[in-house]
């Protein structure tokens, strides 16, 4: 599978800060990857430096097999972004915001733009500076989806959206991955990741604690069960890879490492399973896990 | 009442508190602006000087200007005749103008950027914002018109009166408060701030207008004129109270007026609605050009207005040249040469003056680069096939367009009225004054040059280059009188140019400073595309 996005061993300081210490992660064709991380951690200065706008100090950055610093203008003409805090000039409306920014991207889509406007309910005659701060990002958006590109990176492309406005942009973006593009899509929104990402990358101070596909993450960390028994279920807690016991009544819930399954499975059925329930880990469950240890 | 106004004097405080240093800055620089030119006065003057002012601002032009004067002969034109004929009109203007700017960000500006929501959520009376700030400009007023009126009698001058005094400060005092009622009123009217600014601003600049051709034509219907009620006191000669009393009736029915607006408005609306605008851009302004250029419109314009009147005021003065230059020594030593004519050595002054205010609209384009790059404005654009060259030759090329635009203007409307005004006995073409315009050219190309080398390699050091600027503008001004060294006096880039029409054209001067300039840019260019942009930081 050809890489689109291709970053190894990527630094950044600003001053004495070291911003970036070691960011590596791909984006490969058709993929939509999750790019996670808490404020301050690195994400928006990872995505500056693939667009050009800051340079890096080392490592690799590709975008297209093209070096993102010198061979900015190449790739540019097949990518679309939008940042975080859509800022737009007050003078002038949303509409004519839009076919500027299509008219400078050079494939524009105006029957895309129509639909767009109309499906996220912009009003496009009305001058910036009277937006919402979700008017604002709507605008940036309706710029980027309606732009024909291979790569779309969004940094935390909802924020300040409603939640019927944040399913469009999900569907549209499930539209995008219908048709082959890859997307970079770095969020706060773990349940927007989780509906979209075929893969995650998790950031935390600079280095990238954590990337693969959802299934191979929930792999290395544990489901939660909730058990009931007709014996004591007390007798689970002291089971190897069972961690969280807590227990009301004859019910128990835990969470379980998932290569001792086989064992807790077989402990539980001695007791008489009356009911026993596996839920695998959310994101926010893995992302909390890489926060707080 | 309580309901209306409730705690608008904690919110009175915080504003003191909030603007202490603004209102320093406003008190002592329009104070001293309007009070501290007594002994450059007097200087002027002395001798004949008195007759020679009295001729030149008889001149319909110079009314129009700065307005009229009741003295009917030179002989009782005495310093303080001069100076507020002089002074009085401009001054007012420029306490109106503040006090509008003050007044809109104060109400419906802190409205559009949702600081009123909040503070409303407090116990705080609906209209308590407005009264607060009403209270404070008129306090900041008063303060203004006791600093001027007592700048002024410290001098002891002669003429220059208690009395007169007293009323000249406070003739400025109520020019700022009219400005307050015309701000408050448009605040209610007016979609959002920028409207309210701008349509208040308008009618100044329209009141203005009018009066101009009031004074000229019949001084007592400038007695109608909001404008015309702050110098149509006559301090030191006429010392005439009456316009005084009307203006506060006046801005007492505007502000009774505004409150009654504001009482029945939704927060954030106001009485007129946004136009609709476009649902497409149009074509001009699908390209980075076309967006640049709409971006600076207006600025572009006003400066560009500025130029022309500029030039025509300058211009006018040209047929009383003999009497104006005779009125004093420091005039002569600043604008004459020996073995030239008058009109010939003004020339060459003026331009370098002009162009030396010409030197700024380029300047302020450049950086308007960088103000757009930190706003975040531009975020979405890197990320398209726009390059960062586009981005800087496109900011490069308006500024030096708008500068050759710029000397056109200034030297065109200089000499046109200068010709017309001294009709058959003028010496000088057309050709003469733009050569004399253009001349300085590279003195421009040098200030884009320097603008454009730190917006490559040292943005935030952007507003050095107006300091610069304004370093060689007063080592030029003032360099005939205080007879520098050399050395010193070449630190400014226009004492390098020679002054046409006076002296010769110097090829080699001017080829060199174009070609450092062309470096300059291309210099700055090659720390542009290097460094990292600045976003939202």
């Amino acid at each position: 599978m050809p890489e689109i996005v291709n970053i190894r061993g990527l630094q950044k300081k600003f001053g004495k800060f070291q911003a970036l210490n070691d960011v590596t992660f791909t984006v490969n064709a058709g993929e939509v990857v999750g790019f996670i991380g808490p404020n301050g951690a690195g994400k928006s200065t990872t995505i500056r430096i693939l667009l050009g706008i800051i340079k890096r100090d080392a490592g690799i950055a590709e975008i297209f097999g093209k070096d993102v610093w010198k061979e900015s203008l190449e790739i540019h003409k097949r990518i679309s972004y939008v940042p975080g805090d859509v800022t737009l000039w007050g003078s002038l409306t949303g509409g004519e915001i839009i076919d500027l920014f299509l008219k400078l991207h050079g494939r524009g889509n105006q029957q895309k733009r129509d639909y767009l406007i109309k499906r996220f309910e912009l009003d496009p005659k009305k001058k910036a500076k009277g937006y919402s701060k979700g008017n604002r990002q709507k605008t940036g958006l309706i710029a980027a989806l309606a732009a024909d590109s291979d790569l779309y990176i969004f940094d935390e492309p909802t924020s300040g959206l409603d939640p019927l406005m944040e399913s469009i942009f999900q569907e549209e973006v499930e539209k995008l991955k219908a048709a082959g593009k890859s997307i970079l899509l770095s969020s706060h929104i773990l349940s927007e990741v989780e509906r979209l990402a075929d893969r995650v990358a998790i950031i935390r101070q600079g280095e990238i604690v954590e990337s693969g596909s959802l299934e191979e993450l929930r792999h290395l960390t544990r489901s939660n069960v909730t058990l009931a028994t007709e014996g004591d279920v007390a007798v689970m807690a002291a089971l190897n890879g069972v961690y969280d016991f807590e227990q009301k009544d004859n019910q128990a819930t835990f969470s379980v490492d998932h290569n001792q399954l086989n064992v807790i499975l077989r402990e539980a059925s001695k007791l008489g399973v009356k009911k026993f329930e596996s839920v695998p880990p959310t994101l926010e469950d893995l992302f909390m896990r890489h926060y707080e240890g | 009442m309580e309901e209306k106004f409730a705690r608008w004097n904690t919110l009175f405080l915080i504003y003191l508190k909030r603007d202490w240093k603004k209102m320093i800055v406003w008190i002592l620089g329009l104070g001293l602006f309007s009070s501290a030119y007594v002994p450059a006065f007097q200087e002027i003057s002395k001798g004949k000087g008195l007759m020679g002012m009295y001729e030149t601002l008889q001149n319909p032009a110079m009314i129009a200007m700065v307005g009229p004067t009741p003295v009917e002969t030179a002989g009782e034109y005495t310093l303080g005749a001069l100076y507020s004929h002089e002074m009085l009109l401009f001054c007012g203007l420029f306490a109106m103008v503040i006090t509008v700017l003050h007044v809109v960000s104060h109400t419906r500006k802190e409205e559009n950027l949702g600081l009123t929501e909040i503070v409303r959520s407090f116990q705080v009376g609906r209209q308590a914002n407005s009264l607060a700030t009403l209270v404070e400009v008129v306090f900041i007023n008063i303060l203004l018109a006791l600093f001027i009126s007592g700048v002024m009698i410290s001098f002891e001058a002669d003429t220059i009166t208690v009395e007169g005094s007293i009323l000249f400060g406070a003739s400025i005092g109520m020019a700022g408060i009219i400005g307050a009622g015309i701000a408050l009123v448009m605040s209610q009217l007016m979609p959002a701030s920028s409207g309210a600014t701008g349509a208040a601003l308008g009618i100044i600049g329209l009141l203005y207008i009018i009066r101009a051709g009031t004074d000229i034509s019949n001084v007592d219907l400038s007695m109608l004129n909001p404008m015309g009620w702050t110098y149509l006191t006559y301090p030191f000669t006429g010392n005439n109270w009456v316009p005084l009393m009307i203006t506060l009736i006046f801005s007492v029915i505007m502000m009774a007026v505004a409150f009654a607006l504001e009482g029945s408005r939704d927060m954030g609306a106001g009485y007129l609605h946004e136009r609709e605008g476009r649902e497409r851009a149009g074509k001009s302004l699908l390209s980075v050009q076309g967006l640049f250029i709409r971006l600076n419109k207006g600025v572009m314009i006003s400066w560009l207005i500025a130029f022309i009147v500029m030039g025509a005021a300058y211009g006018s003065i040209y047929g009383d040249m003999q009497t104006f230059l005779e009125s004093s020594e420091i005039v002569q030593q600043m604008l004459t040469h020996s073995g030239a004519s008058i009109e010939e050595s003004f020339t060459g002054t003026i331009m370098m003056v002009m162009i030396g205010l010409v030197s700024i609209l380029p300047i302020v384009l450049v950086n308007k680069l960088f103000t757009e790059e930190s706003h975040s404005h531009l975020n979405q654009l890197y990320a398209t096939r726009v390059t960062r060259s586009r981005l800087y030759w496109t900011s490069i090329g308006l500024a030096v367009s708008t500068g050759l635009v710029g000397i056109l203007l200034a030297a065109g409307s200089l000499g046109g009225t200068a010709i017309s005004a001294m009709g058959d006995q003028s010496m000088m073409g057309m050709i003469d004054f733009l050569a004399a315009g253009f001349n300085f050219l590279p003195s421009v190309l040098f200030f884009t040059g320097m603008a454009a080398l730190t917006l490559g390699w040292a943005p935030k050091w952007g507003k050095v280059v107006y300091i610069y600027l304004a370093y060689s503008f007063l080592l030029n001004y003032f360099g005939g009188i205080l007879d520098l060294p050399e050395w010193f006096a070449k630190t400014a880039i226009q004492s390098w140019i020679p002054r046409l029409p006076l002296e010769n054209f110097n090829t080699l001067v001017f080829v060199a400073i174009t070609v450092i300039s062309i470096a300059l840019m291309i210099i700055g260019y090659l720390g542009y595309q290097r460094r990292d942009l600045v976003e939202g930081a």
